[in-house]
């Protein structure tokens, strides 16, 4: 049978010219694959909104279809601006219309219910199956509230976490807007692995300038099961600069570990019961695992996160499913909307290749993290990631953070690169 | 037999052209340059340009090239590239440098 077709092909090659026939030879050997594939998209975060585009990008022949259930998506970076009070829900808001009218991504607003991987399709939550070749999964996280006797899921709307962007970000918001002059900010502040390593010591950074200017006799505690966090010396010098004892961080071993949230009395019961926090605004940033489809589909480990092969970002699971961003397992690359960017141009890269016949690259990618201290005064993460002995590994040499006892004017600088950021990567996802 | 055998040249003659005449196909097989120039987009593309960080679609291969060493090597002033720039070597920088001009 395949004799019989190379030989009718021949014979068809032989008489077109050289020429049209190189154009059939490379169709054939090629993107034609890719060209008539699917791949459906679940989640329209950096992670999964960035796959869709850089799918197009690398081969625009492809279908993509990008599933989001909402018509508007709000960054958590950024949000910590909107809680400290110097920018709206506006500056953090992107939609998907660039990417429907410019890069020809068929954009269905619906929630994902269940994935048939036997038979490559989905189910939304409308009614529609969707069928794909390759099935990207971007997921985000979801909570254990389980973890934390006295509080559950149903306390947000009045405890918030505000670790989504949304609704919960103008709730915490509010609240400490409400909150009198002289009260007291704590944040229960999340177990690693978790979304946005600086993210906390950002949020109580920006509370405190806002604290500063509105309502200086005020307090913020931060309960901390973790002895040490990201960028800790950076945070606690620009702390010290410009906050005096504002905020006081607790590390778990100094008592800082809540062991349970009263939540009728606003109180956290901390260092194995001997101390009771009580707080004017409490703001409980819960124990973290991948958004609940991927569980739903089998996708999880034992801690709750996606294993995937890190040079693909394929899921162990599955050989049609590839998963990235905050619900992903990817060695050191920490869970930001950098990694999930950068992610995103792997999993795109590693897509078309293999539609096309071709093994994957070795991928290199990069996080770039900056953190605000006061509006005019940030400090920075790089790193450099490198496919090594089964893991995304970050490049020796490369990377660290902002240096320390640095002049204003670098620190302003870096201020200003961290708007840069935002404008430019949102540009890279959604633009 | 011996027609399909003349085929059968014509056949491989056709694959020897495509060799070189589909270049410009085989670059659509994504590189590695490609992927590393893509991480790169995530700051340095048309949006932050008028806040300081340089669209490197706007410039040509040897800049883009030069100045990564420069950064690299402490040659230039910097914020935070000089911490980026120290994860590739040269034969990376080059690979990299050459795809920016293609988004």
């Amino acid at each position: 049978m395949h004799d019989f077709s190379r030989r009718n092909f021949l014979k068809v090659a032989g008489i077109t010219s050289a020429a049209a026939f190189t154009g059939i030879g490379c169709a054939t050997n090629g993107m034609r694959g890719a060209d008539k594939a699917h791949v459906v998209v679940v989640g329209g975060g950096s992670g999964g909104a960035t796959a869709a585009k850089y799918i197009k990008q690398f081969s625009p022949g492809m279908r993509v279809t990008l599933i989001e259930p909402n018509a508007t998506y709000y960054t958590c970076y950024g949000s910590n601006w909107v809680i400290g009070g110097f920018a709206g829900m506006d500056d953090i808001a992107q939609g998907y219309d660039t990417l429907r009218d410019e890069y020809d991504i068929e954009i269905v607003q619906d929630r994902v219910t269940a994935v048939d991987a036997s038979a490559r399709s989905v189910r939304l939550e409308g009614g529609d199956s969707i069928s794909y070749d390759k099935l990207v999964m971007s997921p985000g996280i979801d909570f254990r509230y389980d973890d934390m006797p006295g509080i559950s899921e149903s306390d947000a709307d009045r405890i918030p976490h505000a670790w989504k962007a949304g609704s919960q970000t103008e709730l915490l918001r509010s609240q400490l807007r409400d909150m009198p002059n002289g009260g007291v900010f704590v944040m229960v502040a999340p177990p690693n692995p978790f979304r946005c390593p600086p993210g906390p010591y950002e949020r109580v950074s920006l509370v405190a300038h806002y604290f500063k200017q509105e309502k200086p006799r005020s307090k913020i505690i931060v309960l901390d099961p973790k002895d040490n966090f990201s960028k800790q010396g950076l945070f606690e010098e620009g702390w010290a600069e410009h906050y005096g004892d504002m905020i006081e961080w607790r590390a778990g071993s100094a008592g800082g570990r809540a062991e349970e949230i009263d939540v009728g009395n606003m109180t956290v019961l901390a260092d194995s019961g001997f101390e009771r926090v009580r707080a004017d605004v409490l703001n409980f940033i819960p124990p973290q695992r991948a958004g609940q489809i991927a569980h739903d589909v089998g996708l999880t480990n034992d801690e709750g996160w996606v294993p995937v092969d890190q040079l693909t970002f394929k899921s162990e699971m599955d050989d049609n499913i590839y998963v990235l961003g905050d619900a992903s397992v990817a060695g050191a690359m920490p869970k930001s909307g950098h990694s999930a960017n950068n992610q995103g141009k792997i999993v795109a890269a590693a897509i078309v290749r293999e539609l096309s016949g071709h093994d994957p690259i070795n991928p290199s990618s990069a996080n770039t993290c900056y953190s605000l201290v006061t509006p005019e005064y940030a400090i920075s993460v790089a790193a450099v990631y490198q496919y090594k002995d089964g893991a995304q590994a970050g490049v020796e040499g490369a990377g660290g953070v902002s240096p320390s006892g640095a002049s204003s004017s670098f620190r302003r600088r870096e201020a200003g690169y961290t708007r840069a950021w935002y404008d430019g990567i949102t540009h890279d996802i959604w633009g | 037999m011996k027609k399909s055998h003349l085929y059968l040249v014509g056949f491989v003659a056709s694959l020897a052209m495509a060799g070189t005449a589909t270049q410009a196909i085989a670059d659509d097989e994504i590189t590695r340059g490609q992927l590393m120039a893509a991480s790169c987009k995530a700051c340095h593309n048309a949006a932050g340009a008028d806040q300081g960080v340089t669209d490197l679609t706007r410039l040509p291969a040897e800049v883009i090239a030069s100045q990564m060493r420069a950064f690299r090597d402490g040659d230039r002033d910097a914020t935070i590239m000089d911490r980026h720039a120290k994860g590739y070597t040269d034969e990376e920088i080059d690979a990299m440098a050459g795809y920016f001009s293609r988004f």
